[in-house]
């Protein structure tokens, strides 16, 4: 059988995956918060083929073939994104440079140690909860707060304090009358602690975070230990009046796109090839 | 199947959305009063495609799952409710705020209130023959007595209007020899911009859910609050060009390049229809 006649269609269903990730990145050009996630391809185990059928002879090795491809994981780059003025009060944006002792990263955020074990740069979040209780993780800080005194996310989220509760303020609290403190508390205009402390979450390995919409993203339950509160040491600034800018990069994408369509259409050709192949071998051979 | 093209068509829509913002507030950057609205971007929900144990390979680096993005939303439209720039009119009726407050005016019959900056106001003469200060639609301005009763701003016949800093209104006879004190302008401060809701001719309403108590605190200028009424200005609206032509190309962009993908999307459905020739 025409072995290759699946490959190319593995490859074109693989190539699909990898415009509809750049897809979605194009769209989130002006997300605040939102990670470039990049679709990372695998192609199907190796296989050894054998000659066989010879009388009498043991099967001869002719060599390894891989019969496919598949997107295998879709890979958010989790490297800090511009940071812009809003002029609101309840906008923030992190800027985070966590740095492993004995290790640098480089400006993608990894590094190789001397064992050539490649080692993730800590990345910082805003904790989130959801109203079902599950923990969030996102860099998108765009703020208010609800009818009940909840600092609250775009899509109802609670934002999380240093006491792991959501963030609650007095009724009738205006975030224009509330300034965060370098130590990320709430202090009001009259400079009192309004006792609120704001949750940012270290995550030791960001490639273990998993998209769960909105711009947030969830750890698995085996992982939730790679997060842990900011300690006072850590490298990381949270500003009040600017968000993140996504970090998508517009000219990358559009080759992306291109790229993906052109080894699509390269996959299809290869799928008419092997069709004109079939054709010759069903209608022409032994035609009489 | 084709998700680029529903991604695609998606976020086209959300940024149409925003263009059209964008657009409103380029129309009004000379409406007295206006405050630019603002509204930013949202991922949609994300799809985990499942994928079983023996997808964990060596090199992988994320957990099991393949995530497929759906598009974009624009989030909630919201004020920005910062000081525009006051220019000088010389109309004793014009007044602009210094500060975030806004005034209060009635607009039926059955005293339904409704919030602006926009501080043009006119003299009016209403059905009973008296002289109201309303807006230029119509709208009377709230103004509290001395006991704090909500009502009308009426000025004697002839009499010309006089507001200090502090919103204290008075009326001065033309020869300045009378000055009958009318009371003191309603103002408020929105303590959640969010809960406002502009409807039109530039006022804003509390939206219904919401108690409008808990979002608008009265305010007194001058004692408890560092806001400031200046007479015979008016406040600027506080849009500026170059802002929203920069958001406008950078949105306009997008959707260029969102409609890029989609175009390509397309080519690749052609390709699929096209595997059998």
């Amino acid at each position: 059988m025409l072995r290759g006649l699946y490959t190319a269609a593995a490859g074109m269903i693989a190539q699909q995956r990898r415009h509809d990730t750049v897809t979605n990145n194009i769209s989130n050009l002006n997300t605040p918060g939102y990670k470039q996630v990049n679709a990372v391809g695998r192609s199907f185990p190796e296989m050894l083929l054998h000659l066989t059928g010879i009388e009498g002879d043991k099967p001869r090795k002719i060599g390894a073939v891989n019969t496919g491809v598949f997107a295998e994981e879709s890979l958010s780059v989790h490297i800090q994104g511009d940071v812009y003025t809003t002029g609101s009060n309840a906008d923030f944006a992190i800027r985070s440079d966590l740095q492993v002792p004995g290790i640098r990263f480089d400006s993608s955020g990894k590094a190789v140690d001397d064992n050539g074990n490649v080692i993730f740069q800590p990345q910082a979040f805003f904790t989130l909860q959801d109203r079902d209780g599950n923990i969030r993780y996102t860099r998108n800080g765009s703020f208010r707060i609800d009818n009940a005194g909840y600092l609250v996310a775009n899509d109802g989220s609670f934002v999380l304090g240093t006491d792991n509760n959501p963030i609650q303020f007095a009724p009738g609290t205006s975030l224009d009358r509330l300034t965060l403190t370098g130590d990320l508390r709430f202090v009001n205009d009259l400079g009192a602690d309004t006792g609120a402390q704001l949750l940012v979450s270290v995550v030791e390995n960001p490639n273990r975070l998993v998209s769960a919409g909105h711009g947030q993203f969830r750890l698995n339950e085996e992982d939730a230990g790679l997060a842990r509160p900011m300690a006072a040491d850590d490298r990381v600034e949270v500003r009040q009046g600017y968000l993140e800018r996504s970090n998508v990069d517009a000219a990358q994408a559009m080759v992306d796109l291109i790229s993906a369509l052109r080894a699509y259409e390269s996959n299809q050709r290869i799928i008419q090839f092997y069709d004109q192949s079939l054709n010759k071998a069903v209608n022409e051979v032994g035609k009489v | 199947m084709n998700s680029s093209i529903i991604n695609a068509a998606t976020s086209m829509h959300a940024m149409q959305r925003k263009l059209d913002l964008i657009a409103d507030n380029i129309a009004n950057l000379n409406t007295a009063g206006y405050k630019r609205k603002t509204a930013s971007f949202e991922e949609l929900l994300t799809t985990l495609k499942r994928q079983d144990e023996r997808f964990a390979q060596d090199g992988r680096k994320t957990p099991l799952g393949f995530t497929i993005g759906w598009g974009v939303r624009m989030t909630q439209v919201q004020h920005d409710m910062t000081q525009g720039n006051i220019q000088s009119t010389d109309n004793p009726f014009d007044l602009a705020i210094m500060g975030n407050a806004l005034f209060e005016v009635v607009t039926n019959a059955d005293g339904a209130r409704a919030y602006t900056r926009n501080g043009a106001f006119q003299a009016t003469i209403n059905a009973a023959g008296d002289i109201v200060v309303t807006t230029v639609e119509g709208y009377p301005v709230v103004v509290r007595d001395a006991d704090g009763a909500e009502g009308p701003l009426l000025l004697p016949a002839g009499y010309n209007l006089l507001v200090d800093e502090a919103g204290r209104v008075s009326a001065m006879s033309p020869d300045g020899s009378d000055i009958v004190p009318l009371g003191r302008l309603k103002l408020v401060e929105p303590t959640r911009p969010d809960a406002l809701q502009l409807v039109s001719d530039n006022l804003y309403v509390v939206r219904e859910d919401v108690d409008a108590a808990e979002v608008l605190r009265d305010i007194a200028p001058g004692t408890d609050s560092d806001v400031r009424l200046a007479q015979g200005a008016l406040e600027q609206s506080n849009a500026a060009l170059e802002t929203e032509m920069t958001e406008l190309i950078m949105v306009q962009r997008a959707y260029q390049l969102s409609a890029r993908a989609l175009a390509s999307a397309d080519t690749m459905m052609s390709l699929a229809n096209q595997l059998r020739v």
